[in-house]
């Protein structure tokens, strides 16, 4: 569904990433762990346009779409919650969850029923039902992140990003975040994860990736890296 | 008391006139952080193309607005295009200050020679007899700027929170990348804003020429005193535009009748003065914090 | 200390003006060569705000106005010489330019231009309506002055003017290569660096306006005497665009760029005026840039897609100017438009142009800015201010329950820390957990919601960043801020603004006291940037280092401070691991100078090795707190990194 291959990247004079490659099959949940400084959220931040990256490939069902800009990969059908959530602040989580599915509005993708899939994204995440005509800037993190979330389901992607979608949040908030993570996962949404907390992201996930200082370090099956001392050493240093 | 009655009613008028222009302001840095130094050249351009319509055209003033609106939009598109997405490309605030000020000061040149210097008159849609309120004397047509300013803003709101189309904008004012990660495409919106930037300004033209002359340096102060508005109110408050432009046409209206005509200008100027030293985010306006 | 490089162009000048008034002797064309020394002199001032301090005024027509009837008004009302009129325009205008100065405190770029904007519109009113001052539309006629007892002739007048023109452009110049110049420069590229580098943001703002309304009131007035009559209409909106676009165009930051911008806007409405001269120049200009652009894309110095739109612009112009029978009423437009080709294609002035197009064409690498002379600068001396021994221990920093608040969330939540003389005290966490804004807290950036901090037994709380930042109390930045359009020892220079005493007319007149000041700064820049291992990029723009250079030249420029506390703000941050180690050994000897070290990192072997003490904070509240090892192996720490 999503391969990278090699790709670099990085702000201005600083180079972040060095040759990142990684894969997300169709209906898996790949995660990308690592500590901050890594370079995860540049990895995401290559991929969905928001900057664009200096070298390597990145390619979607098939299209290179390195170095599109961020609406013409939207419309492909890739959804990014991106770090730090970037709810719109101003609109009602309604109008956030109808802005989630944009391009079917205007016909750059598949139309569907929207009414229908706005309610069925509200049952999903209950907190937000019963606040959906409340202005999201008022939420809190955790319902602002399930609001970035349902937002990117809303587009009906071929793939959802999410990035550190547990940052900022008290651990009872992280657990109904992952627990809606698993949720989409049993209903198929390929989607690739990136996170700070290893240990909940592996418990989720299929696959997963560790970066080093913009290299990937190493990578396996999650149930493999759970027990692997090079991902603790990836964060608190030590041995490796 | 019917001193009174009428300075707050032409001031209402004038300042109205301000707010709608100062709206245009906020559209176009709401969207995208810039905003139009000729802004008061395209309502001048609106004036102006609205006389020839009127003048020698015969076109019905009513007709008129339309065509008026349309040319508006023309020119603001063309005042992104050239002036600003250059500017935004390169990250160079100093460009897109600079060009909208270049071409503020060429599309005043252009109207001297095609329209001539001269101040001339433009035939009022209404009838010219004062209504007689509360003691004051107040011209049909100022009713009509009044109505015709509320229901630009207010079809604009309705615009930005019924449609799609206004939530992108919306959005992309909000968060330009989140709006990018929606599948907008938010240079369009940029383009988008600022032609309806000059719309609003090209339709105050026309709202505001029957009242006053219309020559090609009518746009200068009423650029630099919807700026004004803009400040004082906020750049990110609607409401704070409307009492901005409000405050400044009647106190502005006062001063001329009080101090003098020549000082009229000058209340509005120590205002903004005032306003950038103390609470430069405008009195109703949200400060942002600092990010290091 | 005068090296023929500092006296040539002063030479040229007045061999230029001597060679121009023994050729020519019509006064139109003397008239006209006084006109352009006196914008010159005005733009001086106004790069000072635009090249400088990077803004966009477009009131100095007001200043400029204000200058003229200055001496207008003391003349006709009170009968001054101008030995009065002079220094009173001088002193008149460059305190409006202060009040111009205060509203344009707080804010920048399109707010500053607009409050500029207001401020020469007022201007313009009142000069219009206070008649018994000014006689409002009336105007003012002046005689040429008496100078040492009779009426000036034309030409003693001119060389009047010509010795003021010159005395400003050496006065400008020394101005603008001293320390006040550098704290310009600085506030441009980087005001929250430059506040903390102890340079306050708010009095540089001042005094460049100040500055630059002397000048613009030194010219107004000597306009007045020129003209013979001034009227509140030549000071308008249109004025003030023109002299920007001399100064764009000419190039900013650049006393060459003000003499050629000058001179373009004098001559080019005479040029316009007479339709056929212009098109000659117009058709001229076109073939050189055909010629120009055929010649750089054959060389590979550029290509056709960057020159197509100035080509067709200039052809273009050409070609209207023979559909057009009378150029003169296409000024404006013509001005607008070039204004839009500066903007774009031609950003450094037709100076900076030329300089690139001569080294393009040469095939020479752009050289480095070398203002700086370094001969017999002395480097050895010694950098830090040697606080070693001085109370190993005891609290240097108390932060006493510190809460920080920004709307409802808490970024920092009751914290304490206790930093210890001589340590290195490391601040970690997970991202978000406040550790930057605990850094912008102890700088002045913020202002605590609640609590204290106690730096040497004294509160800093409400103190702005410059002063604290001249108590001791040194930083680096997250993302580095160095002032990139100047060189490596620019940077550590504004570092060691704090040592300079000597005023504006020790800096004009080159005296002792401010020459001594200089060759110091120099030698100890040099040192501190030796010290680093950068001494060989002293004249290399800030923002061509490699990256990792980037953060050390920040390290060295906060040593410039002579800190006793030291905030690193995540020095490790992209860098290698050669360069890393380099890192850790500038720390160390700078620790063992004495100064006390606050480090946030995320390396953790960074942090492991250097620190003494480590607190971790976590959702703004500290979690743990004690040696390396000890919060390594603390479980809320691994909780709170790993999520385990």
């Amino acid at each position: 569904m999503l391969s990278i291959k090699n790709l670099e990247a990085g702000y201005g004079k600083v180079k972040v990433l060095h040759g990142i490659s990684i894969d997300v099959p169709k209906g898996q949940v790949v995660t990308l762990i690592g500590s901050n400084g890594a370079g995860k959220t540049t990895t995401m931040r290559a991929i969905t346009g928001m900057i664009k990256p200096t070298g390597g490939e990145v390619v979607m069902a098939g299209e290179n779409i390195s170095g599109y800009d961020s609406y013409q990969i939207a419309r492909l059908g890739l959804a990014h919650s991106p770090e730090g959530r970037r709810v719109f602040t101003n609109m009602t989580i309604t109008d956030n969850l109808l802005l989630g599915a944009f391009p079917r509005f205007t016909g750059k993708r598949p139309k569907g029923d929207i009414k229908h899939d706005l309610e069925r994204a509200l049952e999903m995440f209950p907190r937000l039902k019963e606040r959906r005509n409340q202005l999201s800037g008022t939420l809190s993190g955790g319902e602002q992140q399930m609001l970035a979330m349902a937002r990117a389901v809303m587009l009906n992607p071929e793939i959802i990003l999410l990035d550190e979608p547990s940052m900022g949040l008290a651990p009872i908030l992280v657990e109904e975040v992952f627990k809606i993570i698993s949720s989409l996962k049993s209903q198929g949404v390929t989607m690739l994860l990136v996170e700070q907390f290893a240990a909940a992201a592996l418990e989720v996930a299929d696959y997963g990736y560790v970066m080093e200082n913009g290299k990937i370090a190493t990578h396996g099956p999650a149930e493999k890296l759970k027990v692997d001392p090079a991902v603790k050493a990836a964060y608190l240093g030590g041995s490796h | 008391m019917e001193i009174l009655a009428q300075i707050l009613s032409s001031g209402i008028a004038v300042g109205m006139i301000y707010a709608v222009i100062a709206f245009g302001f906020q559209l176009t840095f709401a969207t995208s952080g810039t905003l139009n130094f000729g802004q008061g050249e395209a309502l001048m351009l609106g004036a102006l193309v609205g006389l020839t319509c009127v003048d020698t055209l015969g076109m019905n003033y009513w007709l008129m607005i339309p065509v008026v609106c349309a040319f508006g939009m023309i020119q603001g598109g063309v005042v992104e295009l050239i002036g600003v997405r250059p500017a935004i490309k390169i990250k160079s605030e100093f460009g897109w200050i600079m060009s909208t000020i270049a071409l503020g000061i060429i599309f005043k040149n252009v109207a001297e020679n095609i329209w001539g210097r001269d101040a001339l008159p433009f035939p009022s849609p209404l009838s010219t007899d004062p209504i007689n309120f509360m003691g004051a004397n107040i011209m049909p047509m100022e009713i009509l700027v009044v109505f015709g300013a509320l229901a630009m803003m207010l079809l604009v709101e309705f615009f930005n929170r019924k449609t799609i189309f206004g939530k992108a904008v919306v959005a992309t004012s909000n968060d330009r990348d989140a709006a990018g990660l929606m599948g907008i495409n938010t240079s369009l919106v940029i383009t988008f804003s600022y032609a309806l930037s000059s719309l609003t300004a090209a339709f105050a033209g026309v709202l505001i020429a029957p009242l006053t002359l219309t020559g090609a340096t009518m746009g200068g102060a009423l650029g630099l005193k919807a700026f004004a508005v803009a400040i004082i109110g906020g750049l990110s408050s609607g409401l704070g535009i409307i009492v901005g432009g409000l405050i400044l046409g009647i106190v502005e209206t006062a001063t001329g009748f009080y101090i003098s005509t020549g000082y009229k200008d000058v209340p509005g100027l120590l205002l903004l003065l005032l306003v950038l030293a103390y609470k430069p985010s405008g009195l109703f306006g949200k400060s942002a914090i600092k990010k290091v | 200390m005068m090296k023929l490089k500092s006296i040539l162009p002063v030479l040229i000048a007045v061999l230029a003006l001597l060679g121009f008034s023994l050729a020519v002797h019509n006064p139109y064309y003397i008239h006209l060569a006084e006109t352009i020394l006196i914008y010159i002199i005005l733009l001086f001032g106004l790069d000072i705000v635009v090249g400088y301090v990077g803004q966009v005024s477009l009131g100095h027509a007001g200043l400029f106005g204000i200058g003229s009837y200055t001496a207008g008004v003391l003349f006709m009302q009170f009968g001054m010489p101008i030995w009065v009129t002079i220094p009173a325009a001088i002193i008149v205008t460059a305190v409006f330019g202060g009040l111009l100065a205060l509203p344009a405190l707080k804010v920048v770029g399109p707010y500053l231009a607009m409050v500029t904007l207001a401020f020469g519109t007022i201007v313009q009113i009142l000069i219009n309506e206070m008649t018994w001052l000014t006689e409002g539309p009336l105007g003012i006629k002046l005689p040429l002055p008496q100078i040492l007892g009779t009426t000036a002739s034309e030409f003693e007048y001119f060389w009047l003017v010509a010795i003021l023109a010159l005395a400003s452009m050496v006065v400008v110049d020394r101005f603008l290569k001293s320390q006040i110049g550098r704290a310009f420069e600085a506030l441009r590229d980087s005001p929250i660096a430059c506040d903390c580098m102890g340079v306050s943001v708010y009095r540089f703002k001042v005094i460049a306006f100040v500055i630059s309304a002397g000048f613009a009131g030194l010219a107004g007035c000597l306009y007045a005497y020129s003209e013979q009559y001034i009227s509140p209409n030549t000071y308008n909106y249109e004025l003030s665009i023109l002299f920007l676009l001399a100064i764009i165009m000419g190039g900013r930051k650049s006393r060459t760029g003000a003499i050629i911008g000058a001179a373009i806007i004098v001559l080019l409405p005479k040029l316009l005026d007479d339709v056929h001269l212009f098109r000659i120049v117009a058709s001229g200009i076109a073939i050189l840039m055909f010629v120009g652009s055929v010649v750089a894309i054959g060389k590979q110095i550029t290509t056709f897609k960057r020159v197509v739109i100035p080509l067709i612009g200039t052809v273009g112009l050409a070609l209207f100017s023979f559909w057009l029978e009378n150029i003169a009423d296409w000024r404006l437009s013509i001005f607008g438009f070039m204004i839009l080709l500066v903007v774009y294609y031609l950003q450094d002035g037709i100076v900076g142009f030329a300089k690139s197009f001569y080294l393009a064409l040469s095939g020479k690498a752009k050289t480095a800015r070398g203002d700086m002379n370094l001969d017999g600068v002395d480097d050895s001396v010694s950098f830090i201010s040697d606080v070693a021994g001085q109370n190993v221990g005891e609290e240097l920093l108390k932060v006493d329950s510190v809460l920080m608040q920004f709307g409802g969330l808490k970024a920092l939540n009751n914290v304490n820390l206790s930093i210890k003389r001589g340590t290195i005290h490391g601040l970690i966490g997970p991202n978000g957990s406040g550790k930057s804004t605990m850094m912008n807290v102890l700088t002045g950036i913020y202002v605590p919601t609640a609590g204290n901090v106690l730096y040497s037994g004294n509160s800093v709380v409400g103190k702005t960043s410059s002063d604290i930042a001249l108590s001791g109390i040194a930083r680096t930045f997250q993302n580095v801020q160095l002032f990139g359009e100047m060189t490596a020892l620019q940077n550590i220079m504004v570092g060691l603004h704090h040592t300079f005493k000597s005023n504006l007319f020790e800096i004009a007149l080159h005296l002792p006291r401010y020459l001594r000041e200089e060759y110091e700064a120099r030698s100890r820049g040099m040192a501190l940037l030796k010290f680093v291992g950068l001494e060989d990029l002293a004249n290399e723009e800030a923002r061509n280092l490699p990256y990792g250079k980037q953060r050390l030249l920040e390290i060295a420029r906060a040593l410039a401070l002579d800190p006793e506390l030291l905030l690193l703000d995540e020095p490790a941050a992209g860098l290698t691991a050669p360069d890393i180690k380099e890192l850790l050994r500038i720390i160390r000897k700078i620790r063992d100078s004495g100064v006390t070290f606050i480090l946030i990192e995320h390396h953790m072997d960074v942090v492991m090795s250097l620190c003494d003490t480590v607190s971790v904070l976590d959702f703004g509240q500290k979690i743990a707190e004690g040696k390396p090892a000890e919060v390594q192996a603390d479980e809320k720490v691994i909780h709170a990194y790993l999520g385990t």
